[in-house]
């Protein structure tokens, strides 16, 4: 691996693979021994914090704590004292939130080398943005969760397309249409996309004003098709921006459309695999078959 | 004697409504979320007191998007007309007592130095039937910011759960006895509003505090870790009214429109010159804050939140300003 990962194999508890899968344990009825494991990577995570803080290896750990409703939200620990806020538990390992994402705002930039949680989608983001030069190996800890991901299906990782699959073009202008009606751009899908990170985003130039800033449909299908067109072949399915959405509007739908496109017509190429794999988009080469591009 | 009215009653007034042309705005459900919206055919209206709709009924008086003129080139001479106020008799059905309490904030505002007269007309001839609420949820606060769950600003009128399937209706103005006036019977049994929040801060106290923290004290830079930059929570909130005006089409045909802007936004207070006032989120978390606690307090003697909730709910990383507050209350 080109960069720190820590894992938690070395206590042979493992979360996603094998045995002990939250999985397994649902169906086995072996809730409190999955407490018991859930409880132990917790500490686990805490520890392996308070370590990195202490030793100064990061300057802050981005982990989960509970919100309000006792939902995962992000923390932002800098003090080693501090790492009690951590949590982990099952809502957690469902969470959407890509971590990997609070990494690029200015104001968490400025609390020094970030160690961050993550799970499969966040390393894979991580990979991208090394893919991109917008990350070097070693700039960020990260605190494997998911050591082992689970490696779904090519059917699986787009079942839930199959439901735009059976509808006309017709029905699927008009599903687009009722779902962004409800688009007041507030862009939370943006500011939670870890690979969101243009400096100045198109909607926000106006010289010329490229996108409506209306919340109009026409301004709303501008913008969110221009997202999901920035994403093709760069999003890695976390599926942030379906959970960020106030309007509940399943964005993931087109992003994970386009991820399939990739998938099939580019060898079986999947966004941030590995750090070396090259963009399928950002990626020039004279063997190009396309004539345009020499 | 108490009025009532059954919940099928309440259905049909909403259809004899719609079928008479009148704009009614309900909550609907979609997924496993809840948004106020005008209906249309085939929506069915949510009338459910446990229900916390995502975003508030403000954009039924300011809208996130509204035509203020057209201009068309035609030769030498440039054509610009009016985009008229909204004029059509409409109904807010099923509005939460805190987002009908936030009807009169926005009144002094639109109706202070310059008469807006786009959001006036929405308001004379919107009724609003608030509808009380069953519990508190995690979010709320109002008995933090001088409201309770019995107020009845901003409200025509109000809808008070007996049962499941009826209602008590109480009439507070003319537009609604209009509304509800043939439409009630008498009863002996009257309806009821839920607990409080119990969980409280001292809105004067945070105000006394906000009048020396203008230079970002840490609890602005907590908040500016946490928050995303996102305009979510100005967008959900009843009292938020802030506003950009920019031209779309063409030098040859185009539109002025008005639409909704959000202080949480970097380029909010982005000048032309590349300065940035409010360069930081803290300074932008500080801004909202100050402007609903402060700024509109000073102006107009009431505090500019109505404590819905919308804000802590509508948060994707469970900011809101509650927390905020309850950081600069300790």
């Amino acid at each position: 691996m080109p960069f720190e990962v820590y894992t938690f194999r070395s206590s042979g508890k493992r979360l996603f693979a094998g045995k002990n899968t939250p999985h397994f344990h649902a169906v086995y009825g072996i809730i409190a021994h999955k407490q018991t494991i859930m409880q132990d990577i917790q500490t686990e995570m805490r520890n392996r914090a308070k370590e990195l803080l202490e030793s100064k290896q990061a300057g802050l750990v981005v982990g989960f704590t509970l919100d309000e409703y006792g939902k995962p939200t992000p923390a932002f620990i800098t003090d080693p004292d501090d790492v009690g806020r951590l949590v982990w538990n099952d809502d957690c390992v469902r969470s959407r939130h890509n971590l990997v994402g609070c990494l690029k705002r200015d104001e968490v930039r400025k609390l020094g080398k970030p160690a961050v949680v993550v799970n499969a989608a966040g390393k894979r983001a991580f990979n991208v943005l090394i893919a991109e030069s917008q990350r070097e190996p070693g700039d960020v800890v990260l605190i494997d969760m998911e050591p082992e991901p689970r490696d779904a299906r090519f059917d699986e990782r787009y079942a839930k397309l199959a439901m735009l699959d059976t509808m006309s073009r017709e029905e699927r202008f008009a599903f687009w249409k009722k779902e962004f009606t409800r688009c007041f751009k507030c862009y939370a899908c943006r500011q939670v996309c870890p690979l969101c990170y243009c400096t100045q985003c198109i909607v926000d130039k106006n010289r010329p004003q490229r996108i409506d800033t209306s919340a109009t449909l026409k301004g709303n299908f501008a913008w969110n098709i221009t997202r999901a067109f920035h994403l093709a072949g760069r999003c890695v399915g976390c599926g942030a921006c379906s959970a960020a959405c106030p309007a509940g509007i399943d964005l993931d739908l087109l992003n994970l459309s386009l991820a399939r496109a990739g998938e099939t017509h580019f060898d079986g190429y999947r966004a941030g695999e590995n750090p070396d794999t090259l963009p399928i988009i950002g990626t020039f080469s004279v063997e190009d078959k396309e004539t345009f591009i020499r | 004697m108490p009025q009532i009215i059954t919940r099928q009653q309440l259905l049909a007034l909403i259809d004899s409504l719609l079928e008479a042309g009148t704009k009614v705005a309900t909550p609907v459900a979609r997924g496993e979320k809840a948004f106020f919206q005008y209906l249309e055919k085939g929506d069915a209206p949510l009338i459910d007191p446990a229900v916390f709709p995502v975003n508030s009924t403000k954009e039924f008086f300011f809208p996130r998007h509204e035509i203020l003129y057209t201009f068309e080139r035609q030769g030498t001479e440039v054509l610009v007309t009016d985009a008229r106020p909204f004029v059509a008799p409409q109904v807010v059905l099923g509005a939460r007592p805190c987002d009908a309490a936030a009807l009169p904030l926005m009144d002094r505002v639109f109706g202070w130095d310059f008469q807006d007269r786009f959001y006036q007309s929405r308001r004379e001839n919107t009724t609003v039937v608030s509808l009380a609420c069953a519990a508190p949820d995690a979010g709320c606060f109002c008995t933090s910011v001088d409201l309770s769950p019995e107020t009845q600003a901003g409200a025509d009128a109000e809808l008070l759960p007996i049962d499941d399937d009826t209602f008590e209706v109480r009439v507070f103005t003319e537009k609604g006895r209009i509304l509800f006036g043939g439409k009630t019977s008498e009863s002996d049994k009257t309806g009821r509003t839920g607990a409080a929040p119990d969980r409280k801060f001292d809105a004067a106290q945070i105000r006394e505090r906000l009048q020396t923290a203008f230079e970002t004290p840490a609890f602005f830079s907590e908040a500016a870790v946490r928050c995303l930059g996102c305009g979510a929570c100005t967008y959900v909130c009843p009292t938020c009214h802030c506003f950009d005006m920019v031209d779309e089409g063409s030098v040859d045909k185009g539109r002025k429109v008005k639409n909704w802007d959000s202080c949480q936004f970097a380029l909010f207070t982005h000048h032309a010159s590349g300065h940035n006032p409010r360069h930081d989120q803290g300074e932008r978390q500080r801004q909202r804050v100050l402007h609903k606690f402060s700024i509109y307090p000073e102006k107009f003697g009431v505090l500019l939140c109505t404590g819905c909730g919308n804000c802590v709910r509508g948060c994707v990383d469970g900011l809101g300003i509650r927390p905020v507050l309850e950081e600069i209350a300790k």
